[in-house]
């Protein structure tokens, strides 16, 4: 449970003038859940999407031993990291069964995995046929998570899973990410629902204009006074 | 109702052909953002690949064979020499290099081949007609309608089958998710213009064989109402690009068949006028992408 999984070093992203993160140091160590906090255009989504390769970046990232900084998208998800991106971004036009069945490496056997994820996922059983342009908000973030582990991943990097939902959607989304964290899957949260992430990861990082203004055990974070400041209005 | 026989034949007969090059333009600008106006030259350089089989004295089938293959390679090739050094440019520089190599295969073709049209001579068991009723249907229309329905088909399953059809169709949804998919892009979009140039290379023989010759500006025409097929079709929508096709062919042949004489010098107008009326109603196209997304 202790070897690290992913680091980034002095990871900064710039979208011309402006820099959006300034020399982030991340850690996520095998199995564990680590909330990335923040208010809006702190640089969390930026961070995610710089990982995986989908902006640029300076700086390095290493994933489960391998230096992965500036590789291309699919061989970054090739080796085992995958994202679940802010809004679902689901192909609208294409069948829920389509949706999934890409997620999964072309040539790779998908079955059992394709079954496993139905049997956690029921109503997507019923809806296989669907476009999925059509499902509700909270069929489409189980989609966009059931897709993003098609692949297999060790390290699922989740943006904003309870954006735009109902609170009991949400809470069934958070039990879908609790049955998958036991089944030994790291993952970083990128979440706006600071209380909720903070209950449920291991760790967790503040940002704040682009920079790493806090980090911590989550539990000690939920009750540190500073969070509560930044994130809450000083209420509980 | 023989007229009526005559005329859906015509539309079904032009409306595949059209639907076959406005999806090989669909499938491009899926992956690239680029409407491809050297699409035409691929076209033409298949009709120029399909006379030479057939003047060296290659069976009928294997010249058509030849040519449709030239298409794909050729569009592979395009892109590999063209798009590529300048993927990550603007639309407009993507744009500029498909005029460039339209004009640098024109150029071509007027000096290295003729800058005058070719006669290809097509089988004579094709020139014949079969009469249904009263009205006269010619083999070769019967060969088109055959040969562009059960190319579409064969794209519907292959859209709806495979790996890379779904990548190619989630790419006109979302390019850049597509890469999250762990599909490499590079070899995605080198997919797309070798289908796009097979699709073009079935629409080039079937354009030659029912005018029955080939020049260098062949491709220009109908490449402009592909783009305007997949304009009303909705840009980027697989499904818009075949109905479009339709669509235009039905409106054309409409107006060919029924126009009075008197009128028909304004007959493209008309189609134009159409169109318009068309956009003004569907101003992203019939399948066009609605801009609103639910959250």
């Amino acid at each position: 449970m202790s070897n690290t999984l992913l680091t980034t070093t002095d990871l900064s992203i710039s979208y011309g003038a402006v820099k959006a993160v300034r020399g982030s140091n991340l850690e996520v160590k095998e199995g564990e859940v680590v909330a990335l906090l923040g208010p809006n255009g702190a640089g969390k989504s930026s961070t995610l999407r710089a990982i995986v390769g989908l902006i640029k970046s300076q700086g390095a990232v290493n994933f489960a031993g391998q230096d992965i900084t500036g590789a291309p998208t699919e061989r970054i998800v090739s080796l085992g990291l995958s994202l679940v991106p802010e809004g679902r971004r689901l192909f609208p036009h294409l069948t829920v069964r389509e949706n999934l069945m890409l997620g999964a490496p072309r040539k790779a056997k998908s079955d059992d995995l394709f079954d496993d994820l139905l049997n956690r996922l029921p109503i997507l059983r019923e809806r296989l046929q669907q476009v999925s342009g059509t499902l509700s908000g909270g069929e489409q973030q189980q989609v966009a998570i059931a897709r993003a582990l098609m692949s297999r991943p060790k390290l699922l990097l989740i943006d904003e899973p309870s954006l735009g939902l109902a609170p009991t959607i949400v809470d069934a989304v958070y039990q879908l990410l609790s049955d998958l964290r036991k089944t030994g899957l790291a993952m970083v949260i990128v979440e706006q629902e600071v209380m909720r992430v903070l209950k449920f990861a291991d760790r967790a990082y503040a940002m704040s204009t682009g920079e790493i203004a806090l980090e911590g055990l989550a539990a000690d974070l939920r009750t540190s006074d500073e969070v509560k400041k930044v994130y809450l209005g000083g209420a509980e | 109702m023989d007229a009526l026989i005559s005329y859906l034949v015509n539309v079904i007969s032009l409306g595949g052909t059209y639907a076959l090059l406005a999806l090989g333009l669909a499938v491009i600008f899926s992956v690239l953002g680029l409407i491809n106006f050297a699409h035409g030259e691929l076209m033409t350089l298949t009709g120029y690949v399909l006379l030479a089989g057939i003047l060296t004295g290659q069976p009928f089938w294997l010249a058509v064979f030849v040519a449709v293959i030239a298409g794909g390679i050729s569009a592979a090739l395009m892109e590999f020499a063209a798009f590529r050094p300048v993927r990550n440019a603007s639309g407009a520089t993507l744009l500029m290099t498909s005029f460039a190599v339209s004009m640098l295969l024109q150029v071509l073709f007027q000096n290295g081949i003729s800058p005058r049209g070719q006669a290809v001579p097509v089988p004579t068991w094709l020139t014949t007609s079969l009469s249904i009723g009263n009205s006269q249907i010619s083999k070769v229309q019967i060969m088109s309608i055959t040969v562009g329905v059960l190319a579409l088909l064969a794209l519907k399953f292959f859209f709806d089958r495979s790996y890379w059809g779904w990548a190619i169709r989630a790419a006109a949804d979302d390019f850049e998710i597509v890469g999250l998919m762990g599909v490499k892009a590079s070899r995605l979009i080198s997919f797309a213009f070798l289908l796009s140039g097979l699709l073009a290379g079935v629409a080039g023989v079937l354009w030659v064989i029912q005018r029955g010759s080939v020049d260098p500006l062949m491709g220009f025409k109908p490449v402009l109402a592909a783009f305007i097929v997949a304009v009303i079709g909705g840009l980027g929508s697989l499904t818009g690009a075949v109905a479009g096709g339709f669509i235009l062919s039905a409106i054309e042949i409409a107006l060919q068949t029924w126009l009075p004489p008197n009128v028909m010098p304004y007959r493209d107008a008309i189609t134009y006028t159409i169109v318009v009326i068309i956009l003004s109603i569907f101003p992203n196209g019939i399948f066009g992408k609605r801009t609103q997304e639910k959250v």
